[in-house]
């Protein structure tokens, strides 16, 4: 079987600096892989590399059996790949449901790929003008695509519990910090991905707040196993609690690639992480 | 033949080395401050004139110039003042709208002062001579191009070697280290205004010198010259700005030369279309205009170009408190319009066609900068597009109106969506730029095209024409057009917006990056923006042809786009309601200002800065 997602030697710079150096590494259809690694160890980069925002200097990046290197980011997106920002974009003047159904866009109009939880065969696709015309003249079949649209994002908010679905009409800048990354994970979510990329989803939440989303990503993996996840994250114990693997990067390089428990423990990403000093110390 | 290139080159790098003295101004400003100064041009012209008037009081002219570069320096540093340190937590139009306020005041003001002829600028080096090869340069030539190499050579001396250059330096890659490191980065903001100035006086006098005469409209063209320059260095880069300019005098010389002198401007602004479409980081920059946003952009928790988000955290929720009518209370007050003929002369009938006009144009421009956040300086290079549609199809063709109309729409819409392609890729101030170029772009070829346009003296007797049987010659019947018009593109535009696709514009306004990821196809919702706002321009653009029965490129000059912008802001961005209520405002005011026409300008640009400082959301709110 082909994995969900395969890079082979990718390398990136920026100026001299190296920010992925001939990476490599596949991932198995519903895997929840972990990338650890201290601050500019390239983690982030490797996401924009795999969405398109970034083009790497060398190497290949393939989506199941389809290569992407060179495709534009909306063309990713539209085989299926979703993700969050570290810093995030959520359309801070669009309210929370407008914020969440620009996600379902491409499906409105038929373009990209069609999802299997949407069922049946994928409708025709509406041009440009005939989407205008669409709109303009009301047809009845782009206004049913867009009703049954308009519920699954409805369905998405409300998997947040109270956080998100009560504040639908509600602007998108005026949510607390927290609300914004659940906001961002529900408009990854509502394009219903074969791939999801998480950029550090818990950053900036208490302990609570945490827990809380480490939760919903654990149903999340439970109700759709095919769902590949490839999380960034710091907290350690998210890592310990979600991920079935864990890859820690330093230097732009892939350090281990293990299950959480090896990884965690492996001497060389204790010193990756502390410096060598403090592991002698810790070694006695 | 060798004559003709040689003589082209090294006129080309003399005015290349004033352009390099503009696009120096730009690039130290966009560094510091991440600002496109659209007033640079006007510091240009001031330049000019303060030494001008200091001439004519009887100064020589090296003290002449000296002052006046530093009165210039003055009012660039009045200019940050202005459009700047108020509104660092502005939005990040708001700065960069805000300059050109500042440009439209100077040059009216300039008008207003100096008068609007040239007047002759004295050049004592012209009749000295010198021949190189077949070709020769003048005293004044060879003046210019040491004393800008001179003030080049200087100004790198003193960004390298200097505190004060190497604080500026530093303040452009990063603002906030810089000011941890105890750099008075405002100061420093303002240093970089004062040198723009500095600078921008003395390519103006250069410029008087060279062409031997000063003129209140000097500022536009040198000044998108200036931009052309330093974006095709690469707008960051200094060396850049310097490889820009000459590159930009050569090739601009060596077209005129061979191409012919009317194609001068032209081609100088088709090259910066090309380098915005081709190379938008310029030949020696980084890929920072991608991420420009503004002034407050780099720091700013939610990165976003949202004019929104940045009315002010939670209290902007009350502060933006959007005018959005039903649809049906708009017709009703169009339906409610169109009794004007029954009580009013012939005149008032005039005027209030002329309201429902602009209010066409503020409509279809609040769809592209407001809604979509396509910021154009260029939009009366549409208008125009239809007027000349019509003018053409209807004078020389006999066309019908049933016929022009959708000519005129389509063929602009067309043209809207073609013209809008090389700032689709920019985002920010580039885009406004590459807006700004289009425009003029369009005005040349209205004013240069004499075989199509008949040129500077427009064309004159269009015909009315009849349209469903009905003659449309009386006044009256053309006003009705045009609310019906009106009332149309109001409905189309608010169907739209209400839709998955005014969402999908809003979004790209938003946060464009985030719309690529989440599987936006942006470009082709930019195009279907632009193709609708060029066909109510267009629209709007066939009816201001039958109702002034006489089209000519003064109607479509950057002053014209100026004012629809002024309009956009005040009905609030994106709002359509507020769009029309705004453009019936402002083409009222000519009129209520009839005793002081020479203020009008003034009077746009005024209120375009007070509303962008006190109230950015404008008289509707934005939506």
């Amino acid at each position: 079987m082909t994995a969900a997602l395969a890079l082979k030697g990718v390398t990136r710079r920026f100026g001299g600096l190296v920010a992925t150096d001939d990476v490599s590494f596949t991932v198995p259809g519903g895997q929840l892989l972990a990338i650890v690694g201290p601050n500019g160890a390239g983690k982030s980069t490797l996401v924009q590399l795999i969405t398109g925002f970034v083009r790497p200097d060398a190497g290949h990046i393939r989506l199941g059996a389809r290569e992407i290197t060179r495709l534009a980011p909306e063309a990713i997106s539209a085989l299926g790949v979703a993700r969050s920002f570290q810093t995030s974009r959520i359309f801070p003047g669009l309210t929370v449901m407008e914020s969440v159904l620009v996600g379902t866009q491409v499906a409105l109009i038929g373009g990209g790929r069609q999802p299997p939880a949407f069922g049946g065969p994928k409708p025709p696709a509406f041009g440009v003008l005939a989407e205008a015309a669409a709109v303009l003249f009301g047809l009845p079949r782009y206004a049913a695509r867009r009703r049954a649209l308009e519920a699954r994002a409805a369905a998405t908010l409300q998997l947040f519990g109270d956080r998100l679905w009560p504040r639908r009409d509600q602007p998108a800048f005026s949510l607390s910090y927290a609300n914004r990354r659940r906001l961002e994970i529900a408009r990854a979510l509502v394009a219903e991905p074969d791939l999801l990329l998480l950029d550090e989803p818990t950053a900036g939440m208490n302990p609570t707040e945490t827990g809380e989303l480490a939760e919903l990503i654990a149903q999340l993996h439970a109700a759709r196993p095919a769902l590949t996840i490839v999380m960034i994250e710091h907290k350690l114990q998210v890592v310990r609690q979600l991920a079935t693997r864990v890859i820690v990067m330093n230097h732009g390089s892939v350090l281990v690639d293990a299950t959480p428990a090896a990884a965690l423990a492996d001497p060389r990403v204790v010193t990756a992480y502390l410096g060598r000093a403090a592991t002698s110390h810790a070694h006695g | 033949m060798i004559e003709l290139f040689l003589s082209q080159l090294l006129n080309g790098l003399v005015i290349g080395s004033v352009y390099a003295l503009i696009a120096l101004g730009f690039s130290l400003v966009f560094g510091v401050a991440n600002l496109i100064n659209f007033a640079q041009g006007a510091l240009l012209m001031l330049g000019a004139f303060f030494a001008f008037t200091l001439i004519q009081w009887g100064l020589p002219i090296v003290v002449a110039g000296l002052l006046s570069i530093a009165a210039t320096a003055a009012v660039g540093m009045l200019v940050e003042r202005l459009a700047l340190r108020p509104l660092r937590n502005a939005p990040a139009i708001a700065p960069l709208l805000s300059t050109l306020a500042l440009a439209v005041i100077a040059d009216a003001g300039a008008e207003l002062i100096w008068s609007a002829e040239s007047q002759p600028f004295p050049s004592p080096l012209q009749s000295f001579v010198v021949f190189v090869g077949g070709a020769f340069l003048t005293g004044v030539d060879i003046a210019t191009f040491l004393v800008a190499l001179a003030v080049m050579g200087g100004l790198m001396l003193f960004l390298s070697r200097s505190w004060t250059g190497r604080a500026l330096r530093a303040t452009a890659q990063d603002p906030e280290a810089a000011a941890q490191m105890g750099i008075d980065v405002a100061l420093m903001r303002q240093v970089a205004f004062g040198l723009a100035g500095a600078l921008g006086a003395l390519a103006g006098i250069l410029v008087a010198m060279y062409y031997q005469s000063v003129f209140p409209q000097m500022g536009v063209p040198f000044g998108i010259k200036g931009f052309a320059a330093a974006l095709l260095g690469g707008l960051a880069s200094i060396p850049g700005a310097v490889l820009g300019g000459f590159l930009l005098g050569i090739f601009e010389n060596l077209a005129s030369g061979y191409v012919g002198e009317g194609s001068r401007d032209l081609i100088a602004y088709s090259l910066l279309l090309l380098v915005l479409m081709v190379r938008p980081q310029g030949l020696l920059g980084t890929g920072r205009l991608e991420a420009l946003g503004g002034v407050a952009g780099a720091s700013g928790a939610i990165p976003t170009t949202s004019i929104i988000a940045s009315l002010g955290g939670a209290t902007a929720r009350t502060r933006n408190r959007v005018l959005q009518p039903k649809p049906w209370m708009v017709l009703a007050v169009i339906a409610l319009a169109a009794l004007v003929p029954a009580i009013g002369s012939a005149y008032v009938v005039q005027v209030a066609a002329g309201c429902a006009v602009f209010a066409m144009l503020a409509l279809s421009l609040t769809l592209l900068s407001g809604s979509a956040g396509v910021i154009s300086i260029g939009h009366a290079a549409l208008f125009g597009f239809g007027a000349y549609v019509c003018a053409i199809l209807a004078r020389n063709h006999g066309w019908p109106p049933a016929a022009i109309l959708p000519a005129a729409a389509f063929g602009t819409a067309a043209m809207a969506a073609l013209a809008t392609l090389p700032a689709i890729r920019l985002t920010g101030h580039a885009v406004a730029l590459a807006t700004l170029a289009v425009g003029q772009v369009g005005y040349l070829l209205f004013l240069n095209w004499i075989e199509l346009t008949r040129g500077p003296m427009g064309i004159a007797g269009i015909p009315r024409g009849s349209l469903f049987g009905l003659s449309m010659q009386p006044l009256d019947r053309q006003y009705w057009l045009a609310l019906g018009l009106l009332a149309l593109c109001y409905l189309v535009a608010h169907r739209l917006l209400e839709s998955p696709i005014g969402r999908t514009w809003r979004a790209i306004r938003e946060d464009r990056p985030a719309a690529h990821a989440a599987g936006v196809p942006v470009l082709r919702y930019l195009v279907l923006v632009a193709a609708t706002s060029g066909l109510i321009a267009g629209l709007a653009g066939a009816q201001f042809a039958w109702l002034q029965a006489f089209v000519s490129p003064d109607s479509f000059l950057l002053e014209t786009s100026i004012v629809l912008i002024a309009m956009v802001v005040l009905g609030g961005m994106g709002n359509i309601a507020g769009a029309v209520l705004a453009g019936v405002l402002l083409a009222l005011l000519p009129e209520a200002l009839r005793a002081f026409d020479e203020w009008r300008m003034i009077v746009y640009g005024l209120v375009l800065l007070a509303l962008l400082r006190f109230r950015p959301q404008g008289l509707g709110g934005v939506k």
